[in-house]
């Protein structure tokens, strides 16, 4: 039997380098696209050392002909869509490239597989930003969308797209709802490795202090090479389903920040400052997960919760700036 | 002062509508028109003012959802106390044949209007009315379906237009804007377009009695849809703007009958009874009792695949019980009402178009 292949839209990415890295762990061989594959660096691939073993051609979700083409020329058993604009704080002031890149981009993707009609599955990533406030009750996979952001906005369209054509037409497409997940490799306009990085700079000495929205939202962080492992697991079932993907542990953004300055010996009190300029136009001040549908069916559990994450990335961080 | 309003699909069947009922309230109307190499403003005919008219109160501007500078500046130039965006590509069949069109025009077509409103400095000024619709309870959750029922999109129709509303509702939320969705189940009229099934029906049937027409085919016949009146409901578009908060309504009949029976009615206003027969995509109509003995014994109804969904909805029945309380909205034509007067609408283009052609003139058929 051949290798698989699989083709990552996005696999420039935090999720897609470590998708690829699974992927290639796995046999497949691994093709990925960037909008200008010549002009990316692909810093991710390279920090894990696997640059090498990837094929990566250009491509633009928003360009339907550029889909189709890739499509064509790769023939991918499986198909990730992790591509598009992935900033909820940007969605405000780029509203429109936000929905095309998700919207429209994952339209694109859903009408070329139909097209092509070689039965690739296709896996969709999806967002807790979706639910918005789950209050109350964590959310399951039943729980209705309430988004607040135009990028969950997008992303709920994008998730009904998909949905839509499973049942129109039959396509092996699944939404992986996932909550917040992170890794080494989030660039710093996530809150998380802001907060990692300028913490481990005033540890190293700089009087700098960290500027902060909210610290009173509550998120579900995982870490995200554990999460890319249930996005090839949901390719993987007999039936194509949606699944929430979480640790099902919800912590505040402040108990984030204290874990990040208490892992560095610091007193967070004296290095935070709240500053108003940075609340987005309307926030998600809860979000709180149910992942036991993925355990029950995908078999899979997240093992590293909020302080686990939170260790490995000012560890992975430290590493770096005694190297540099 | 003079209150301007602003108008998106202004040539559709509720642009038509809402800008005669706006026009009476002594608004001055703008609307919004796509170019056109054909005429496409029959159903404003009768509203339009020649521009060199003074103190013109119907104004036409040249525009389209999908470009965002011609919003841009229009809504500028107009600086409208309200805008209703009607404009869409309203076809949930069509939107499984041109599903990034769909997209393009109905989910980003109205946040362009909404950044145009934010641009321009107007979130203070301009009230804002999104068309929203049943389609987005596609595969209902529960029954009846009210503001807090949960959505199921089954069309890119569908989805495109969840889009609009939620980005309608975050608009609303992030920049304190008076945005709201109006969820119109089915509304319908004499001016509905000639390839929505009401008007088909009503339009085959008239012509099958005048014998130009031999047989009409169908879709699902089983599909159970909530219908009114448009002009009824245009009324509630307009309301939605006058309230002291913004909020989302759903406009529905609250009863509830299928694309059968609604062939039977509009039957009945023609005298004329049928049998039905067979099931599924052999299911026939055919003509038991009419006036016109030629046509008992027709078979005047079949089902054509053709015209399935990929996805279907089967059953809308909205209630409104949010609109009877802050609106006061009770539906003024029953649906008994709304079938006779579509009915009696086609016969009389179908008399005129039978007439001229009698004596040589051609006459457009609309094939599609």
């Amino acid at each position: 039997m051949k290798n698989k292949t699989a083709l990552i839209f996005g696999i420039s990415g935090q999720d897609g380098a470590y998708l690829a890295r699974l992927l290639l762990e796995k046999g497949y061989k691994v093709v990925g696209t960037s909008r200008d594959a010549q002009m990316s660096f692909f810093a991710n691939l390279k920090q894990l050392g696997i640059f090498d073993q990837v094929e990566v051609v250009s491509a633009s979700l928003g360009d339907f002909r550029s889909v189709l083409q890739i499509l064509k020329d790769t023939d991918p058993d499986e198909i990730y869509n992790l591509a598009g604009q992935s900033s909820v704080g940007l969605s405000f002031d780029q509203p429109v490239e936000t929905f095309e890149s998700i919207g429209i981009g994952t339209l694109n993707l859903l009408e070329s597989i139909r097209f092509m009609d070689s039965g690739a599955r296709f896996y969709n990533a999806s967002s807790s930003e979706c639910f918005g406030n789950t209050d109350g009750v964590p959310a399951t996979e039943e729980t209705p969308f309430r988004p607040r952001s135009p990028y969950a906005v997008a992303k709920a369209a994008a998730f009904w797209e998909v949905a839509n054509y499973r049942e129109a037409y039959g396509l092996f497409a699944s939404s992986g709802i996932l909550f917040n997940h992170e890794s080494p490799l989030r660039p710093e306009r996530f809150v998380t490795q802001k907060i990692v990085r300028t913490a481990c700079r005033i540890a190293d000495g700089s009087r700098e202090k960290l500027r902060l929205g909210n610290t009173s939202v509550c998120r579900d962080w995982g870490w995200a090479p554990e999460y890319v492992e249930a996005m090839w697991l949901m390719l993987q079932q007999e039936q194509a389903e949606d699944f929430i993907v979480a640790t099902g542990h919800t912590y505040a953004l402040q108990e984030l920040v204290q874990e990040v300055f208490a892992c560095l010996d610091l007193d967070w009190q004296e290095h935070v400052e709240l500053n108003p300029a940075l609340l987005r136009p309307t926030d998600i001040m809860l979000s709180v997960a149910n992942p036991l549908q993925a355990e029950r069916l995908l078999g899979w559990k997240a093992r590293s919760t909020m302080p686990d994450v939170v260790g490995m990335m000012v560890a992975e961080n430290k590493k770096h700036c005694q190297a540099g | 002062m003079t209150k301007k309003a602003l108008i998106t699909g202004v040539t559709g069947q509720d642009g038509a509508y809402l800008s005669e009922f706006l026009l009476n309230k002594g608004y001055e109307v703008h609307g919004i028109k796509r170019r056109s190499s054909l005429f496409n403003t029959d159903r404003i005919d009768h509203l339009y003012q020649d521009p060199h008219e003074k103190n013109l109160r119907f104004i036409l501007h040249h525009g389209d959802l999908t470009d965002s500078s011609s919003l841009l500046h229009t809504i500028a130039q107009v600086q409208p106390d309200e805008i209703y965006n009607l404009a869409a590509q309203s076809h949930v069949q069509v939107s499984f044949e041109e599903p990034e069109y769909t997209a393009n025009s109905d989910a980003l077509g109205t946040l362009r209007i909404l950044e145009a409103i934010r641009t321009i400095g107007l979130t203070k000024k301009s009230r804002f009315y999104q068309a929203s619709t049943s389609e987005l309870f596609g595969k209902v959750q529960e029954v009846p379906q009210t503001e807090k029922t949960p959505f199921y999109p089954r069309s890119p129709y569908a989805v495109a237009k969840l889009y609009a509303y939620w980005i309608t509702v975050n608009y609303r939320e992030a920049y304190d804007m008076y945005a709201c969705n109006g969820i119109l189940f089915n509304h319908e009229s004499p001016v509905r377009g000639e390839t929505f099934v009401t008007r088909k029906i009503t339009r085959a049937l008239a012509r099958i009695v005048l014998g130009d027409k031999e047989c009409t085919y169908l879709g699902n016949l089983n599909a159970k849809r909530d219908w009114g009146h448009a002009r009824d409901y245009v009324e509630m578009q307009w309301l939605m703007l006058q309230q002291d908060k913004p909020e989302d309504f759903v406009i529905a009949s609250g009863e509830q009958h299928s694309v059968r029976d609604f062939v039977n009615a509009a039957a009945e206003e023609l005298k004329i009874g049928i049998d039905w027969q067979g099931e599924g995509l052999e299911e026939t109509g055919t003509v038991a009792s009419a006036e016109q003995t030629e046509l008992v014994g027709k078979t005047i109804v079949r089902v054509d695949p053709r015209y399935f969904r990929p996805t279907e909805v089967e059953s809308l029945l909205g209630d409104p019980v949010r609109a009877k309380e802050k609106l006061g909205w009770v539906p003024k034509t029953s649906f008994r009402e709304l079938v006779a007067e579509m009915v009696r609408y086609d016969m009389v283009e179908a008399q005129r178009d039978q007439l001229c052609k009698r004596e040589g003139f051609s006459v457009k058929d609309h094939f599609e």
